[in-house]
Parts: structure tokens; C-alpha cells; sequence
């Protein structure tokens, strides 16, 4: 693919010599596609963000410009202090990440079992996984509610975190990477001495990393985000996550009261964003270095 | 990878699935083992108007229970109103309802057909309930001429305007027949060429089914029975006429949004809005114009149902929690505790005392706005209370929406969604006698 398009350059490149700034604009051509695209990704983050600096008067105003008459930072203490948003937050955070640690264990054993052993009644199994991915979730609240209810957990913090320890998708998604591996760098490594264990951990893990990544944000946005479950298993603020103190703004009878409401969705989304932006090259680094497509 | 050499690790395999669920479970904390005197009750609560209800709430509660020894509420916030009566009807499911309940009123005979409301009439009669509550409120709870719960945070519709563009217009006061609502309407409307620039009127989208109840009820018709719905009756059919009119004149929104339809208004994009009383505060306080409140126009009576909703008491529950929880409700209901939830939140005072209380009185003078809601109160009563009440809410407002939009006609419209909802409140009677 690149011989072509080289040797179809050459004839170019040696009848006129190009300008110094169309070279640039070949390289960084992309970033003024890229620039606007980045500002519109960007625009609802910053349109948050002024909202909850202006006044409420302000929001409306026609005449009042897109920019705050000056800058009222008094919405953040006055959101806090509608529910404990602290409380909130570490709820959350543990919350979010034992179902992602749950589920990586789950999904990992479960993914390796459908992808590369063989047992019976294997593809119905498989099948019965599928079909955990299709039920609407709302389907089945009140059997989870339920069984919950029988576990004592009900108004636990477990409550939240039992219900989606196994997920049907991961072991999908992580299942179809599992099958990309070519079965040789396993025959390797168990020619090597290597159990399923170690198979699975020095083998396979590596060389999913994309997709676990890839699950991984999923699963944390998702779960971030949940208010309906969490509101229905909880009874007590100690327990509860970020959402539910975000619905107390979202006012029903009266519309919300858009620059606290805007002030509460930047103190729930600003964790997630700053572990994107710390992460950002790992991220990326670990989609560019595996060496399995 | 066909043969598995299976020694140890499948077992290794076996044992780290199992480990899964203990090690998930590991941060929880427990809740401790309760065991005391103390009746314990559970209070499920929405938050329709705003975040800082919660904080009141919350604050109430703690002063009720700092003042009742022997009685322990927690405060339970349980989202919308919606979501309050899914949570409420998950628990009641699984038998263990919460002691107590602030549903919408249009639940009422939802509740009434899980048999899971206390009928609460003899300790009311004993009370001074049925003397000091304002009638229509009281009336939001009742069934069969049995109180299944007291009146908390009631609302109605009123008819906001703008004052600004009032005296622009050179209008003096607010409409008060159908017939002057129209002129007025068109009188306020902005259109430059083909653009408009001003509504005369929006109705507010999503609740606009309570609306168009209230126009039933000025023109002389309750649109509904505790097991039918009467939406095809000639006075629905010429409400609706009368509203497709003001659409066809080009003065009112043939749709909008309960929120937007707010935020139109604060914004000038309407000059006139139908809208909750519990929106007074907001609108007040975030347009930047005066805000005029006056009662829905009528056409032969002033009319108006009730939004908002009263406290409930759960029927399957101990005797000791049945008495605590009444002592709760009364509490919350009681004169200065309404006039201060009023005053705090512009919710109406459910009783007559409370709007004579020192600080009410004041109020009034500052906020003159709310006392307009609280006489249209006087014309008001029960808002839909049907079995399937949700869905038939649905079905008048996709009825609404099609005629305004010019789908469809107007009788041809209430003729079907009311033959519709009736086989639905039809099928879920059915259901629960068998």
C-alpha cells in the first residue's frame, strides 16, 4: 500500500519542488479538520461549566451574552449543600470500581472458558449469556430486588454491586478477542510448562489490553452514571452515589434549576474526566503497542 | 487447545470465580442490627420543586423525631414522582411497604387497587381534619367518601403573564373568560413578516393533560369516574375546539415542553404560560420582569385539578407503626408546619389556619402571587384518579398533541383515546378482582 502511493508521488515531488508551507499543511493538514471537531466535542463540557458560574436570571436572559456578568462561584457550596455530595462521591467511587474488579475476574475466567476449553454443554451456556445481554435491565429489577431482598442486602452497599459482578457483554466482547489469539503462542506457552492460570495471565491478558480497556470504560461510565437501581435498593444518604444527589436538582414541578443542576453534573463528571486525562497516554499507548490484531 | 490437562487448574479455576462475589462484597459496611422500643418508620418522599425540599424535609423530620420519643421516621428522598411510586410499589411487592408515602394524587386508586392504603376517616372525623383542611385539597384523597391520606403539597395550574409586555400591549388585566384569554393572546402575539417573534400563549407541555382537565372543569365537567374517563363528553370536545382556535389563530404553541415552556417565559418567548403554582418561586425569582399570577379563564365556572400529592399510610403494617404513622402525618399537616413548607417552597397551604397564621399573613403582603393560587384552590378538585392513571394520561396528551398538530379532529380524537384508556381501566379492574 505505501509503495504505491510513493512511487505514484515521485514524478511529483521532482517536477516542482512544493513550498515549505504546503509541506506543513500536508502534515498538520488533519489538525484543521481535527480543531473544530475537538471545539464541538468540547462545546457542551465548557457550555456546563458557564452555566454554573452564571445566575439563574442570567441563564434566560436573552440580553445577558454567552459569557457570565461575573463569575458566581457561590453555586458549587450552595449545591453541596443540598445533599453530601462527599458522601456521594466515595460511595460512588467504591461502587464503580468493585464492580469493574468483579467484572474483570468474571469476565477474564468465563471469556477463557468459552474461547478455549472445551466442556459440555458449552453453547448453551454461551447462548444463556447472550441472552443476559438482551433483557432489558429494567426487565428485571424486581426479581434482582427479590433475590436481594432474601441475600439482607437491601439499603447495602453491596446492593448496588452484586447485581453486575458477571456481565454477559464483557464475556462476549472478551470471548471474540480470546478467539483472535492464534492458539500457537498458547501451544508455546504450554509447551513451556505454563497451567491454564498462566496461560491466561502472561499469554492472553497482554494481549487483550485494548478490549479490556475498551470494557473497562463502559462499565465504569455505566455504572457512574446508574440512578434508577441504586435509587430503588437504598434507603439511607450514607449509602448513596453521585446520581441520586444530581436528580435532587433535575426538579420536576417547576423546571431545574439549571445553574446548580450544571454545577452538581461538573462536581460527578470531573473524577471521570481527570482519570481520562491522567490515563489519556495509557490509554492510547496500550491501543498503538499490541501486537495482535 | 482441545485437550485440558485438568490437575489443579481447574480447581484454581473454580476457586478464584468463587472468590468473586466475597471480594466485591468487601467494602460494604452492613447495615447495624436494629433493636429497640422504638417504633421505626419509613417515609418515601419525592422532590418535585427543589433540591433544598430535600434539606426541609430532612430538617422536619429531625425536629419530629427530636420531639417523639417512642417514634424514629427516616427520611427516605426516592427521586421523581414517578420513580417514588415505583419504589414504593417494588416494596409493596415484596410485602414490606415503607410506613408512609407522598405520591402523586392521581395514584390514589392505583394504591387503592393493590390494597395498600390505610383508610385513615375515623381518626380524621375525630380530628379536627375535615373542619380546617380547604376542601379541594381534602377531596385529593378521598374515595368513596373514605380518606385514604392527608393533602401535603398541593398545586394547581394558574395563568402566569408578563407584566413587561402587558403594559406594552396596553393591557390592563389579566383575561378572565375563554373568550377574552383568546384576545388577549392575540393581542400579545409578535410576528415580524412570517417570523414569530412572541407567543400570546403556551400551555406547558407534559402536564398540559392537567391543563385541559382544569378547561373540563370551567366548562362544567369532572372528566372522569373512579373507573372511567369521560373525555368524549360534548364540554371536553368544545375545550379542546377552543384550544385548536387559539392554535389556528397563531397566538398559542401547538406544543412544548414542561421545562422549555418555563424557560420560554423567562426567556420573553411567551408572554403569557400555564404552568404549576409550585413554579411561582422559580419564575419569580428568575424572570427578569415582573411576573403576574391570576386564575385559569374560565367559561361557565372557574375550574382547576390538583397536582401535587397527599402523605399515605400503608395498610399492611402493625397496629403500634399504623398509630405512630398517623401521629407523623398529622405532624407534617399540622397549621405552622404547613405555613412554614408553604412558605419555604410555594406549595399551598392545606389548611385554613395556616394562611391566618402571622407569618403567612406577611408573606402574602410580600408575595401577593400566591394568594391568587391559594382562592383558585376553592374551585379545584382531584386530578384523574383512574386505575392505570399513567397511561391514560399518555393517551389524552398523544390526543391533544395529534389535534393540535391538525392530525386528526378534535372529537374524533377524545372519542378514541377515551374508548382506549376505558378498555385499558377495564382490563386492570379485571385483573385485580380475579
Amino acid at each position: 500500500m505505501t509503495d504505491v502511493i510513493q512511487t505514484a508521488a515521485m514524478p511529483d515531488t521532482a517536477t516542482a519542488r512544493r513550498p515549505r508551507w504546503r509541506k506543513q499543511l500536508r502534515e498538520n493538514g488533519l489538525h484543521l479538520i481535527m480543531l473544530p471537531l475537538a471545539l464541538l466535542w468540547l462545546s457542551p463540557l465548557i457550555w456546563i461549566l458557564i452555566t454554573s458560574l452564571k445566575t439563574n436570571a442570567e441563564v434566560f436572559d436573552q440580553a445577558a451574552g454567552f459569557w457570565p456578568d461575573k463569575l458566581n462561584f457561590s453555586n458549587y457550596p450552595s449545591t453541596l449543600s443540598v445533599a453530601p455530595f462527599g458522601t456521594y462521591l466515595i460511595n460512588s467511587v467504591i461502587v464503580t470500581t468493585t464492580i469493574l474488579a468483579g467484572q474483570l475476574i468474571t469476565i477474564t475466567l468465563a471469556a477463557y472458558a468459552f474461547a478455549r476449553l472445551t466442556f459440555p454443554g458449552k453453547n448453551l451456556l454461551f447462548t444463556l449469556f447472550l441472552l443476559q445481554v438482551m433483557f432489558p435491565i429494567y426487565a428485571i429489577f424486581l426479581t434482582n430486588f427479590v433475590t436481594l431482598r432474601e441475600m439482607g442486602l437491601i439499603n447495602t452497599i453491596p446492593a448496588m454491586i452484586v447485581p453486575f459482578v458477571a456481565s454477559g457483554y464483557g464475556t462476549f466482547m472478551l470471548r471474540q478477542s480470546f478467539r483472535q489469539v492464534p492458539s500457537e503462542l498458547s501451544d508455546a506457552a504450554r509447551l513451556d510448562g505454563c497451567g491454564h492460570m498462566s496461560i491466561l495471565w502472561h499469554v492472553y491478558l497482554p494481549l487483550v489490553k485494548p478490549t479490556l480497556i475498551a470494557f473497562g470504560i463502559i462499565s465504569v461510565v455505566t455504572h457512574w452514571n446508574d440512578y434508577m437501581w441504586p435509587l430503588l435498593v437504598t434507603n439511607s444518604e450514607s449509602i448513596r452515589t453521585l446520581p441520586i444527589g444530581l436528580g435532587l436538582l433535575a426538579k420536576a414541578d417547576s423546571g431545574a434549576d439549571w445553574p446548580r443542576l450544571m454545577a452538581g453534573t461538573t462536581i460527578v463528571v470531573s473524577p471521570l474526566l481527570l482519570l481520562f486525562v491522567i490515563f489519556q497516554r495509557r490509554f492510547i499507548d496500550s491501543f498503538m503497542h499490541t501486537g495482535v490484531k | 487447545m482441545k485437550s485440558t490437562k485438568s490437575n489443579i487448574t481447574r480447581r484454581r479455576l473454580l476457586a478464584s470465580g468463587l472468590a468473586a462475589p466475597f471480594v466485591s462484597m468487601m467494602p460494604g459496611v452492613l447495615t447495624p442490627a436494629r433493636a429497640n422500643e422504638t417504633v421505626k418508620l419509613q417515609f418515601m418522599y419525592p422532590v418535585g420543586v427543589s433540591g433544598d425540599i430535600n434539606t426541609i424535609i430532612s430538617g422536619m423530620i429531625a425536629d419530629f423525631n427530636a420531639t417523639h420519643d417512642g417514634i424514629e421516621v427516616e427520611a427516605i428522598y426516592a427521586g421523581s414522582y414517578d420513580n417514588t411510586e415505583q419504589k414504593v410499589i417494588t416494596a409493596l411487592g415484596v410485602g414490606e411497604p415503607p410506613a408512609l408515602w407522598l405520591p402523586i394524587n392521581s395514584s390514589l386508586q392505583t394504591f387503592l387497587g393493590l390494597d395498600a392504603l390505610e383508610d385513615v376517616t375515623e381518626q380524621a372525623k375525630s380530628d379536627d381534619i375535615y373542619d380546617d383542611f380547604i376542601g379541594g385539597f381534602l377531596d385529593t384523597a378521598v374515595s368513596d367518601g373514605r380518606l385514604y391520606g392527608l393533602s401535603y403539597q398541593p398545586s394547581t395550574p394558574v395563568l402566569y403573564y408578563n407584566k413587561d409586555a402587558y403594559a406594552q400591549a396596553g393591557i390592563d388585566k389579566a383575561p378572565e373568560t375563554w373568550d377574552e384569554l383568546l384576545e388577549t393572546a392575540k393581542a400579545l402575539t409578535i410576528r415580524d413578516g412570517d417570523e414569530l417573534k412572541r407567543w400570546g400563549l403556551i400551555i406547558g407541555g407534559g402536564w398540559h393533560d392537567w391543563m385541559f382537565e382544569g378547561y373540563c372543569r370551567q366548562n362544567g365537567l369532572v372528566p372522569w369516574e373512579k373507573d372511567k374517563v369521560l373525555w368524549d363528553r360534548p364540554e371536553a370536545i368544545e375545550a379542546l375546539s377552543f384550544w385548536k382556535t387559539m392554535v389556528d389563530a397563531g397566538c398559542m404553541a401547538p406544543a412544548s415542553t414542561w421545562q422549555g415552556s418555563a424557560n420560554d417565559f423567562m426567556a420573553g418567548s411567551t408572554a403569557m404560560l400555564y404552568h404549576s403554582t409550585g413554579s411561582l418561586t422559580n419564575l419569580r425569582k428568575s424572570s427578569p420582569f415582573e411576573v403576574g399570577v391570576a386564575f385559569m379563564p374560565k367559561k361557565k365556572q372557574f375550574g382547576a385539578s390538583q397536582g401535587g400529592g397527599p402523605i399515605m399510610i400503608a395498610k399492611n403494617q402493625s397496629d403500634a407503626k399504623k398509630e405512630a404513622a398517623w401521629t407523623f402525618a398529622r405532624w407534617m399537616t399540622n397549621t405552622e408546619n404547613q405555613a412554614a413548607w408553604s412558605r419555604a417552597t410555594g406549595y399551598l397551604a392545606v389548611r385554613k389556619s395556616s394562611w391566618q397564621q402571622p407569618e403567612m399573613v406577611d408573606y402574602l403582603k410580600e408575595v401577593p402571587q400566591a394568594e391568587v393560587a391559594m382562592k383558585q384552590a376553592e374551585f379545584s378538585g382531584a386530578f384523574l384518579q383512574v386505575p392505570a392513571y399513567s397511561r391514560a394520561r399518555d393517551s389524552l396528551k398523544s390526543a391533544i398533541d395529534r389535534t393540535l398538530a391538525g392530525e386528526i379532529a378534535p372529537e374524533a380524537a377524545l372519542t378514541d383515546a377515551t374508548a382506549e384508556v376505558n378498555r385499558e381501566i377495564a382490563r386492570v379492574l379485571r385483573r385485580q378482582k380475579s
